[in-house]
């Protein structure tokens, strides 16, 4: 047969010989009377949030009559981060939420009869409320929006209006919702309500007027992406400022975004009015964007195609003279390329495993070893191989460790620190648990410490490592962003004792709404790699529709999407996100940071850089900081003719960036045209 | 490669070898001249490339009909494991083992093999069954992955592809099926060396039975379940050689016989086969069995029960009831894995993994000559595999 064919086509000519095939048949005919309903109690089926309550459920034929063998059961359908049901229909509350559930009754030989219904798991009653506008001192006649939150005793968040009167309305008056006028000079209490619970905002309205307002600086010259700063002076009749005012910040035309502090970013190149207001004074200053112009050229210097599988991490030894590439896919081998000729990269050995991918390798920084994780694995051992490179262009395997991690290890990060030794920090694919080897004897791998989330197994998932100056930053998938200390110091962690520093964890469902509705639930979607630079965290999702478009094929059948988040961890503490970069088309998925630029491969959106000097805030791509982007899309390639871009490793100006569908690709970035370097 | 994604239709090629990703590895198709008197097509599950291969066997040799992607993750494993057809033919179903961490189990409509239906079930869900009536699925949730825990038997409504129960059973339950009555459920447990009985009218654990060489004894109930202390370490997943003198079964595979009055029990490690009383619930005998028996199918009519040998890279042929081996017959790769014997008794499908880059391969024996009369390579890892016509 030369031509795709349809199976149903196919099938159709396939005889139907009667007896040659066993129609299996149940041995045991059901007895009695068939269900035909459920009855379950209660039907208020609400409870309080990390309580327990018990559900009962009778089956009933059609008479209204109880089935008196019939099998009930009680079964989880969702849910799974916020609650358990036991299976005699005891609910045990996590958290608030809803717990989907499926009552079944069976009997054998007949089909299952099954109800769905859902467990609202609510709040408790108010314990105490959280005003989240810190705003302490109102000038006389400024207005003020403020903002509060009732939470229960477990500290979630309930949904009570929250009503606000004013202690002293000659001083300060406030609506239900919280629009407070400051009247005249004096003190006051805003009183925030929810329930029996209240809440005191003491407010101070200034006794001096204020009678001008300079907004500093009055002008300024930027380019769009720079963050400015702008700073309110409010002063009275003597001209002397009045301390402790904070105005309300607002801009035109454009788009950009200014914070609460005054910070402005522009997109779009410009004249802006920057206004502070104060009730009736107000003040603005004008900015002036210019085109950010960071966009190069690129060249390809270098490419070695791969077909035969797809291909996976890419990493250089730290004499920048070999490459190392993993495959997958079924891939049961990594390449070692020599690129001292990075227009002419050579493969010089290949090393054969048992494995079905190689995703990560990585040396340590003296180079004398590599490791690299295996995933399945026919003994389905899998964990890490460890290889010597006493001469770089031809690893020899040396050790391996597998004890625990026999689903697979995604990611791997070596790492040294003198005062520890070596490590190798891992993902485990079947328990999402974070494990630290030490390879400081590289022939005696043994685990020195492994560290979770402290939830439940369902939804744990661990799928890169980054370490610097001994912190461990964890993309930890329904979790978010993990960093742990693990010897910094600064909780007192080390390799064998892992301490949480830091958390930063957001709603994934929310943020790729889009892809649900494009593909359906149960799409994928995770915090994927994370990168420390400067006092940030720069952290990328992957995400997948659960679903192709239909009808379509290959590569025209599927996308990625994605978003890059930039944190603020300058305190720890309470980590921010204060920029985001997401392709129009394509993903974000692994990413390396040189000086000032930001290197990433964005899977079906190519090979990309970006600007990220100075303080970042908002939109990275609307205002501009792109650099540079590369299609890898090759027609000599696994998949053929289609960028499926994974990562970057950048050394000597170079960028080594590998696509999974099509191997290796040496990249440099022009100097900006008509400069000539 | 961006696989088409789980709702779509699948790929179709019409050769047998898998196009080029297998390249120069691919065998030739053999085929050989005791050609069937009818078609079959078989369903074959490929842990290490995510893909259901879908085959067909007739007078004109076996050919792949379709390469069907499964998973929800275009770039990380989703590992399909255990595949089982429903009684009607209409449906077959898919555990695929790995997730976030939990695995899923998936029903896809055999005429267009398109999905229909997606649970999500617990660690690593392996071998499956459908009760003969066709309502529930019995799966394992294996545990491959983690620490050294009881785990359970998923059983699932599959008319709504509703997961109803988790019945807790041992350590790394294992291969598992259904007496023909559709009244009781056997599996393994790997590390506890037991056979774990469920009642599929109570769904509740019914009996166990100790399998360890010379401590076999039947028992009442549930069997208590401690985590294994200190070790991971599975044997290679049944590829690994015991120690001299060890006595531990390792146990891989239940098959009630025909009529549902014996269980056979496949002891990887000792490389033998326990044969027990379903009744008195006692051990009627041993008999060995190849290097590493791994997974075991057993005829309608009661006349044979088939071996897959891991480690002895064969697949052993067993008369019954003497126990006595009619063929030792090797397959051309290594690691063998599961069985799957055509509704007429004629043929048995045995899945080959083959090991790193090597295709996975389905070898064909004729069950009247003994004889391996097709291959055909499909994905790596090949594992799961049940006949849908």
């Amino acid at each position: 047969m030369s031509r795709p064919t349809s199976v149903a086509a196919l099938l159709m000519f396939i005889p139907f010989i009667a007896g040659a095939q066993t129609t299996a048949q149940p041995a045991t005919t059901p007895v009695g009377p068939a269900i035909a309903s459920l009855q379950i109690l209660p039907r208020d089926r609400s409870m309080t949030a990390r309580d327990t309550m018990r559900l009962r459920a009778r089956a009933l034929d059609a008479q209204g009559n109880e089935v008196p063998n019939a099998v009930i059961r009680f079964s989880r359908a969702g849910g799974f981060f916020e609650g358990t049901i036991e299976n005699d229909g005891l609910v045990r509350s996590g958290s608030t939420g809803t717990l989907p559930i499926v009552v079944s009754a069976t009997i054998l030989g007949r089909p299952p009869v099954i109800e769905r219904l859902e467990v609202k798991m609510l709040p408790g009653a108010a314990h105490h409320i959280a005003v989240t506008t810190a705003v302490s001192t109102l000038a006389i006649g400024q207005r003020m929006r403020y903002l509060a939150t009732a939470y229960d005793s477990g500290n979630d968040r309930r949904d009570d209006r929250v009503l606000w009167t004013s202690s002293n309305p000659r001083v300060l008056t406030v609506s239900r919702d919280g629009l407070a006028v400051a009247v005249a000079p004096g003190a006051a209490k805003l009183i925030a309500t929810a329930g029996t619970v209240t809440k005191d905002v003491p407010v101070t309205v200034a006794a001096r007027r204020i009678v001008a307002l300079d907004v500093t600086p009055a002008s300024a010259d930027a380019r769009t992406g720079d963050v400015i700063r702008f700073a309110a002076k409010p002063m009275d009749a003597a001209g002397k400022a009045i301390d402790g005012l904070t105005p309300i910040w607002s801009f035109s035309p454009g788009q950009g975004m200014i914070g609460a502090d005054g910070g402005f970013v522009g997109y779009e190149q410009g004249t802006y009015t920057i206004t502070a207001s104060f009730g009736a004074q107000s003040a603005e200053a004008t900015v002036t964007l210019t085109a950010r112009d960071v966009r190069r050229p690129l060249e390809v210097v270098g490419r070695s195609p791969k077909k035969r599988f797809t291909t996976e991490e890419v990493w250089l030894h730290p004499n920048g003279k070999v490459a190392y590439l993993g495959s997958g896919s079924g891939g049961d081998l990594f390449y070692t390329l020599d690129i001292s000729n990075p227009a002419n990269p050579i493969v010089s050995d290949s090393m054969v495993l048992n494995t079905r991918r190689v995703n990560d390798l990585m040396t340590n920084a003296e180079g004398t070893i590599l490791v690299n994780t295996r995933e399945g694995a026919s003994d389905r051992k899998n964990g890490i191989v460890i290889s010597s490179l006493a001469d770089p262009l031809h690893p020899v395997k040396i050790a391996e460790f597998t004890e625990g991690m026999t689903a697979g290890v995604h990611s791997a990060f070596v790492y040294t620190q003198p005062k520890f030794g070596t490590h190798v920090y891992a993902t485990n694919d079947g328990t999402g648990a974070f494990h630290i080897i030490d390879i400081t004897d590289p022939y005696k791998p043994k685990q020195v410490g492994e560290w979770r989330t402290p939830r439940p197994d369902a939804g744990r998932s661990l799928h890169d490592v980054d370490v610097q100056d001994g912190l461990a930053y964890l993309s930890y998938w329904n979790d978010g962003l993990i960093i742990l200390d693990i010897g910094n110091g600064i909780k007192g962690g080390s390799p064998s004792n892992p301490v949480i520093v830091s958390q930063y964890k957001y709603d994934l469902n929310d943020l790729y709404r889009q892809v649900e509705l494009a593909g359906g639930s149960g799409f994928i979607r995770g915090t994927h790699t994370a990168w420390r630079h400067k006092n940030y965290v720069f952290i990328a999702d992957e995400v997948f529709p659960s679903s192709g478009v239909q009808g379509a094929k290959d590569a025209s059948a599927g996308r990625a999407y994605g978003r890059l988040q930039v944190i603020d961890v300058s305190d720890y503490a309470n980590p921010k996100s204060v920029a985001f970069y997401e392709p129009e088309f394509g993903g974000v998925h692994n990413i390396w940071i040189a000086g000032d630029t930001l290197y990433m491969g964005a899977y079906n959106a190519g090979f990309r850089t970006f600007d990220i000097s100075g303080e970042l805030r908002g939109d990275l791509r609307a205002q501009q900081r792109e650099m540079a982007h590369l299609n890898t899309a090759d027609m000599d390639g696994f998949v053929k003719n289609a960028a499926m871009t994974w990562g970057v490793v950048v050394r000597d100006g170079l960028a080594y960036v590998n696509d999974m569908y099509n191997g290796l690709w040496i990249v440099r970035m022009k100097p900006k045209r008509g400069i000539t370097p | 490669m961006m696989r088409q994604r789980a709702l779509a239709r699948a790929t179709l090629i019409a050769t047998v070898a898998m196009g080029s990703r297998l390249g120069a590895q691919a065998l030739a198709p053999k085929v050989l001249p005791t050609p069937p008197e009818r078609t079959y097509t078989i369903a074959v599950a490929s842990e290490g490339t995510d893909e259901i291969s879908i085959i067909t066997f007739g007078p004109s040799g076996a050919t792949i009909q379709a390469r069907v992607p499964i998973g929800l993750s275009a770039t990380d494993p989703d590992g399909p494991h255990g595949l089982a057809v429903s009684p009607d033919r209409q449906f077959y179903y898919v555990s695929t083992a790995h997730g976030t961490p939990y695995g899923s189990f998936w029903k896809l409509r055999a005429n267009d093999n398109t999905v229909v239906g997606r649970v999500m079930l617990g660690n690593f869900p392996a071998t499956a069954q459908i009760t003969p009536e066709g309502h529930l699925a019995f799966v394992v949730n294996f545990n491959l992955h983690g620490d050294m825990v009881a785990s359970d038997v998923s059983v699932v409504g599959v008319d709504d592809m509703v997961e109803l129960t988790r019945i807790p059973t041992c350590t790394m339950p294992h291969g598992s099926r259904l007496n023909a009555q559709g009244t009781k459920h056997y599996s393994a447990c790997m590390m506890d060396d037991m056979l774990v009985e469920i009642d599929v009218a109570t769904l509740a654990v019914s009996r166990h039975f100790q399998l360890t060489k010379g401590k076999e004894m039947g028992m009442a109930g549930a069997p208590m379940v401690l985590a294994s202390a200190g070790t991971h370490d599975m044997s290679g997943h049944g590829m690994t050689a015991p120690a001299a003198g060890d006595p531990a079964c390792s146990p891989t595979w239940a098959q009630p016989s025909a009529d549902g009055t014996k269980v056979y029990v496949a002891c990887n490690k000792t490389s033998d086969i326990v044969e027990i009383d379903a009744a008195s619930w006692t051990m009627l005998r041993r008999f060995p069995a190849g290097a590493g028996v791994y997974n075991l199918a057993a005829t309608r009519d009661g006349t044979k029960l088939i071996a897959t040998n891991k480690r002895g890279q064969s697949v052993s042929i067993i008369e019954l009831p003497s126990g006595r081996e009619l063929a030792r017959i090797p397959t051309q790769r290594r690691v063998v894995h599961g069985a799957a014997v055509s509704g007429d008794d004629r043929y048995v499908f045995i899945t080959v993994e083959g090991i790193g880059s090597e295709p996975g391969t389905l070898e064909i024996i004729d069950l009247r000559t003994l004889k391996t009369v097709a291959t055909v390579d499909v994905g790596q890892m090949a594992g799961g595999v049940d006949v849908i016509r």
